[in-house]
């Protein structure tokens, strides 16, 4: 297994050799500058240069789209996207390398916080530019950070705890239907819950709050099922997570109240990008914290042998119960987002399709991997997008692609990678320099 | 490295230099399609998807659409939604901001259509939904239309065909508690039966799960409820099964279905056991007349089958736009301007003459038409056996 992975490594490193000796010493905030002046040019060049090139539109995800629909604009496409992506962050990135390590450095002698806050600046700067350009891309982004939580949320249990679950979906149904009853029923008039019971400017506070309860409540939920279901493990545990989904989706279908099958609609429209981002960004620093503390550590020696972690005085199965509960909760605020993104919720939405959707993305981007996550739910979710041309077809590449994955990397495109936010926003030195 | 590099971007140069294609820009209206090709209920996708082809086929052969005198080039454009609401909100958001379109033709779904509406809505784009029956899909929601009668008029309308023809007391209903569309349509016929036999006079009122495949439980309360006839909308793949279980179990009242029966997998799933069964519908297939026929037999030429109501509703939706376009009298170019006039010139169609039937716009975008009821006949075809108007 060491070797194995060593020898991938390796591999990996004399195939894009020319591009790490290249990158060696650029700090991500360097990377990050150049990604923010490419946005920018973006938004300034891009309607221009796309004209010159004879480009219908500024390509809205990186040219694919167009490239997929019609061939003979690849060139086209090709030379827009490294022109404005491709040339600023890869000059850019090497340029600013030795200002970018000096203000890090700089950076790092105070808290850790200043670092980490400043680069988060940037990255949403970047993101809010990028999406600015068009509201279709800014649906894309959500959506996208949204499945990140949940990718990270389930990573959790099929991941760092090594327990297979299906019950997510159900989680995120129950999240966001109790936001969305907490939302739709005071701040909408609406055919299920009448009359709006507070005044409208009251909503944005109350959002987080109604957030926080679907979290509860489908943490709540997440009990009922862990009392049970935790004297088994492995296959008896998935199928009995299975169980609570279906549980859980014929409720909310039977549940008059709650619009049965028709579903809850009109949440008001407070899941914006600063929104979202921020709570994708709270997701992952606790749950990166909750699996490096003494717990998350815990969680992994429980997965690799549960009766050894028993000897070794893991109190497993308390353990097991808050692991399983703190995934469940950041499920439930990820759909209550969700919700609040798409402002329409059915009981269909919360199906085993769901299901599969977010295993491919756990497994896809990696196990016990908050990279993994990150990566694998971007990457599914874009390339859904980025697809779309090809119709059909798209649902022979995209599971083609989980195939490749899964046998030349079974734990997934980035597992077992800890995520160390001080190696990532430290300077960077040249190998030669470090000594 | 570097001789890779310089073949890249000579291949560049060269292809750049050969799309003569990217340079010429010429005047077009764009209509976007958003259809579940793939997931559920592709069958659905399919139906909206030929329809468009052949009406896009009908405005080459006219040489493009007429405008104010002037002739505009017309691109259809296919979105998938994959049945998944959100997936249904992403394509409509793609298609607004991304292809330009003019207005929109579906979901057809109501789980679609309603976050789809959404943003149809918000981003001032006319938007049709040719088969969404929630009433949510248009309330409040100016830009949004259906093509479609509701279910609180399509339910008194079985009802009191059944009274009518058979002059039955007791009615039974079957349907699915997890599927919004026979839920909603089992409840408001249910109400009207009552209305018209007094209350208790539907003895059975049993319901299953999407992709339950044996109702012998439920069939059998509604044999021994002692209920003359049944009446199950649901769709044609449980239709099939129903009336297949039904009849083995011994029941003998007629079975009556509702407008998610008319779709051509009903009898090839169904076999003889359908014969002679009655639904209501948007169109008869079989002894339509004029633009109907026409246009079902061209469907049938074309694709192998004959077209379901999807297909009808879709064709009769993307007509209505185009009324809606010729009638603003002239495009400025300005998209915004453009889609608020295809909007006003919807909401002000009157009268409209398509396949399923004459529609008039309510203000809420939803339309006045006339419901059929349909006998399937003993060759399995859809024959016109009555009509009922609001």
């Amino acid at each position: 297994m060491v070797n194995d992975k060593s020898a991938v490594v390796e591999r990996a490193n004399t195939r894009f050799g020319w591009f790490r000796a290249y990158a060696a010493g650029v700090p991500l905030l360097a990377w990050l500058l150049g990604a923010l002046v490419a946005v920018l040019l973006e938004q300034t060049a891009g309607d221009v240069l796309a004209a010159i090139l004879g480009l219908p539109k500024v390509p809205v995800l990186f040219g694919c789209m167009i490239m997929l629909k019609e061939p003979t604009l690849i060139p086209s496409a090709l030379i827009f996207v490294a022109l404005i992506y491709g040339a600023p962050i890869l000059l850019l990135g090497k340029v600013l390398a030795r200002p970018g390590n000096w203000v890090a450095a700089r950076l790092m002698s105070w808290p850790i916080a200043v670092p980490v806050i400043l680069h988060l600046v940037v990255l949403y700067a970047i993101m809010y530019f990028w999406s600015d350009v068009s509201l279709y891309r800014m649906l894309t982004l959500r959506l996208t950070l949204i499945a990140i939580m949940l990718t990270l949320s389930l990573n959790l249990i099929n991941g760092y705890m090594g327990e297979f679950s299906c019950s997510h979906p159900g989680f995120m149904a129950l999240g966001a239907y109790a936001a969305s009853t907490v939302m739709v029923g005071l701040f909408v008039n609406d055919r299920l819950f009448g009359e709006a019971l507070l005044p409208a400017f009251l909503g944005p506070f109350m959002f987080p709050v109604a957030l926080v309860i679907g979290g509860v409540v489908a943490a709540l939920g997440a009990l009922l099922i862990a009392i049970p279901s935790f004297k088994t493990r492995g296959d008896y545990l998935a199928i009995i997570s299975l169980a609570f989904l279906f549980i859980v989706k014929s409720m909310f279908e039977n549940l008059q109240f709650l619009g049965g099958a028709r579903g809850i609609k009109g949440q008001p429209d407070y899941a914006d990008l600063p929104t979202v981002f921020c709570w994708t960004v709270l997701c992952i620093w606790i749950i990166n914290n909750f699996v490096r503390s003494t717990l998350g550590k815990a969680l992994n020696a429980v997965r690799d042998d549960e009766m050894a972690a028993e000897a070794m005085t893991v109190n497993t199965r308390f353990t097991k119960m808050v692991a399983f509960l703190f995934a469940a909760f950041w499920a439930g605020i990820a759909g209550g987002l969700f919700a609040h993104t798409v402002r329409f919720i059915n009981p269909g939405t919360f199906d085993l399709k769901r299901l599969a959707e977010l295993l491919a993305m756990v497994y896809f981007g990696g196990l016990n991997s908050v990279y993994g996550s990150i990566v694998g739910a971007v990457s599914i979710n874009l390339l859904g997008e980025m697809l779309r041309p090809l119709a059909l077809y798209k649902w022979i590449v995209i599971p083609l692609l989980l195939i490749l994955v899964m046998i030349y990397r079974p734990t997934g495109l980035v597992a077992f990678k800890e995520f160390n936010v001080r190696k990532l926003v430290q300077p960077k030195r040249k190998p030669e320099e470090e000594v | 490295m570097r001789k890779g590099l310089l073949l890249v971007v000579l291949i560049l140069v060269v292809g750049l230099a050969l799309s003569p294609c990217a340079w010429a820009k010429a005047k077009t209206i764009k209509v976007g399609i958003n259809a579940p090709i793939t997931g559920d209920i592709p069958k659905v996708g399919e139906g909206s998807k030929y329809a468009a082809e052949m009406w896009l086929e009908d405005i080459k052969a006219a040489g493009g659409l007429e405008v104010g005198g002037e002739k505009y080039m017309v691109e259809v454009i296919v979105e998938d939604n994959e049945s998944k609401p959100e997936s249904a909100a992403k394509a409509a958001t793609k298609l607004i901001t991304e292809d330009e379109v003019l207005a929109i033709v579906g979901p057809q779904a109501s789980s679609q259509a309603i976050p789809a509406g959404e943003m149809a809505n918000n981003y001032g784009t006319p938007m049709i939904s040719p088969w969404s029956t929630n009433p949510d899909t248009t309330k409040d929601r100016p830009f949004v239309f259906r093509g479609c009668f509701l279910d609180p008029f399509q339910g008194p309308v079985v009802a009191n065909f059944i009274k009518d023809e058979f002059g039955f007391q007791k009615a039974a209903v079957l349907y699915d508690i997890a599927s919004d569309y026979p839920k909603g349509l089992a409840e408001v016929f249910k109400e009207a039966w009552e209305k018209l036999n007094g209350a208790g006079s539907v003895v059975a009122f049993e319901s299953f799960t999407t992709k339950d495949a044996d109702f012998s439980s439920q069939l059998t309360n509604i044999i021994n409820s002692g209920a003359q006839f049944l009446f199950t909308p649901q769709y044609y793949n449980e239709v099939a099964l129903i009336v297949q279980q039904a009849q083995e179990l011994g029941f003998k009242g007629p079975i009556v279905g509702s407008d998610s029966w008319g779709s051509a997998e009903t009898v090839k799933l169904c076999g003889e056991a359908c014969y002679g069964l009655f639904f209501s519908t948007h169109y008869a297939a079989a002894g339509a007349t004029g633009a109907t026929k026409e246009f079902i037999e061209r469907y049938e030429k074309k694709y192998g089958y004959t077209p379901d109501d999807v297909g009808a509703l879709t064709w009769d939706a993307l007509r209505i736009v185009q009324t809606a376009i010729e009638s603003t009298g002239k495009l400025t170019g300005d998209l915004e301007k453009d889609r608020m006039a295809v909007k006003d010139a919807l909401a002000n169609i009157k009268e409209f003459d398509g396949i399923t039937g004459k529609m008039t716009f309510t203000p809420d975008g939803d339309p006045i038409k006339c419901a059929v009821i349909v006998r399937i006949s003993e060759k399995g075809e859809f024959e016109f056996y009555k009509s009922a108007c609001p």
